[in-house]
This record gives C-alpha cells, sequence and structure tokens, in this order.
C-alpha cells in the first residue's frame, strides 16, 4: 500500500479527476472532501463490505426448495 | 452459447440476453456478465435469476422490490445511472438480491442495493442507495400470509 502523509488542507489527485482533500483532523477523527465525476460512486468501506457479504451469501443458497415453495 | 451453472445444469444462453455490468456487482467487479433467467410458471411475479456468465457456478436469487413491499422507492442520484444509458419505465429493470439462510424463517433480501438494469441496452449496475433500506429486510412472513391467503382464495 502506498502510505502517503498530508496536512490539514491538503490534497491527493487520482487518475486525474478524483481529489481527496483533508477538511478536519479531530482528535482520531479525519473529514475528508472527495471531488470525484458524479458517476463515480463513493462508499464508505463498511457498508461496502457488508453488501458484498450480503451478495456472497445470496449466491450459497441453502435451502433451494424450502425457497420455492414460498413463490 | 451453452453453459453448465451449478443450479440448473446445462443451459442454453442467448447471446443478445447478456446483461453487461461493466463494473460487476459490489465486492465482485470481475463478475461482468449475467443473464436473467426467469420462472415461466411465475410470469416474473416470483423469483427470477440472475446467472453470471463468467462464473457458471454464481446464480443469484432475485426479485422486484415491488413484489415485496409496494412502498420501495429509493433515492438514486441519476448521475450513477448514466453509464446505463436513457432509462424510462420501458426499459427500467429493479432487482433485489433474495438471501437465503439456512433457516427459512430468516429469508431476507437486500433493499440497500438494488440491482438497476436498461434491459434495451443490456446493461446493468448495483448501487448502495443512501436512503435508510435494510440490508437484510426479512420477508418470510410477507411470503407465508399472502401464500395462505392465494390458497384460501383458490
Amino acid at each position: 500500500m502506498l502510505a502517503l502523509s498530508r496536512k490539514k488542507g491538503e490534497a491527493l489527485i487520482l487518475n486525474n479527476d478524483i481529489e481527496i482533500t483533508v477538511l478536519e483532523i479531530k482528535g482520531d477523527q479525519v473529514k475528508l472532501g472527495i471531488q470525484a465525476p458524479k458517476e463515480v460512486p463513493v462508499y464508505r468501506k463498511e457498508i461496502y463490505l457488508q453488501i458484498q457479504k450480503e451478495n456472497q451469501d445470496s449466491m450459497n443458497i441453502d435451502g433451494l426448495d424450502a425457497l420455492k415453495k414460498l413463490f | 452459447m451453452k453453459l453448465v451453472s451449478k443450479l440448473f445444469g446445462e443451459i442454453n444462453i442467448d447471446n443478445s440476453k447478456i446483461v453487461e455490468f461493466e463494473n460487476g456487482i459490489i465486492g465482485f467487479p470481475d463478475l461482468k456478465k449475467f443473464t436473467l433467467i426467469y420462472d415461466e410458471e411465475n410470469e416474473g411475479g416470483g423469483i427470477n435469476w440472475l446467472q453470471c456468465i463468467d462464473e457458471p457456478e454464481f446464480a443469484l436469487p432475485v426479485v422486484n422490490p415491488l413484489f415485496i413491499s409496494e412502498k420501495y422507492d429509493p433515492f438514486i442520484n441519476d448521475e450513477l445511472l448514466r453509464p446505463l444509458g436513457e432509462l424510462n419505465e420501458n426499459n427500467l429493470c429493479v432487482l433485489v438480491t433474495i438471501t437465503v439462510p439456512q433457516d427459512i424463517k430468516k429469508l431476507s433480501v437486500n433493499l440497500k442495493a438494488p440491482i438497476i438494469i436498461n434491459v434495451e441496452k443490456k446493461k446493468g449496475t448495483q448501487l448502495i442507495v443512501e436512503d435508510n433500506f435494510p440490508v437484510k429486510y426479512e420477508i418470510y412472513n410477507v411470503l407465508e400470509s399472502r401464500k395462505a391467503e392465494e390458497e384460501g382464495g383458490k
């Protein structure tokens, strides 16, 4: 992983069209500003992982016959 | 093309019915090509399957969310749908995934991350919506009572 140090107000540019700015640092919390093309989805990782897990679980079907009976 | 799927055995896939998910589905960026398998008996009202073409062992059971709850109307930023082309009521298909745990009574749908498909352009995407919809919305009771009603009405 690339590790870069940034101060408040400094930013990173990703891929020419995404800018991530450190807006505020308060204790152990950092507020980031993200400027990206509007069709680029930005998600909090914990929610992303939750959906990934749900997709994974959805593809692992245990009770197919029981499911068919319900519909 | 022919495909050996885990759930349905050997199936014939109509190449013109393959939907492309440019960025895959969430958490699985390499799963880009899917086809929708319908249950003819249910005329689209029941479970459909989003069968993955890239990895035939993967298929997601999906359902039209309006079949579960008529009130499902998440806010979706139009810009995120732009890669799908222009959407209208004739080409828009919204689905939510079904999760089938060992305990069938915990059966749920994921209302937080709907799948949106432009059926004309054959392009699809899965999004996480900002609204406070649950990832696990349990549906066993809804389906049971509906089934009971249908059978009572016969």
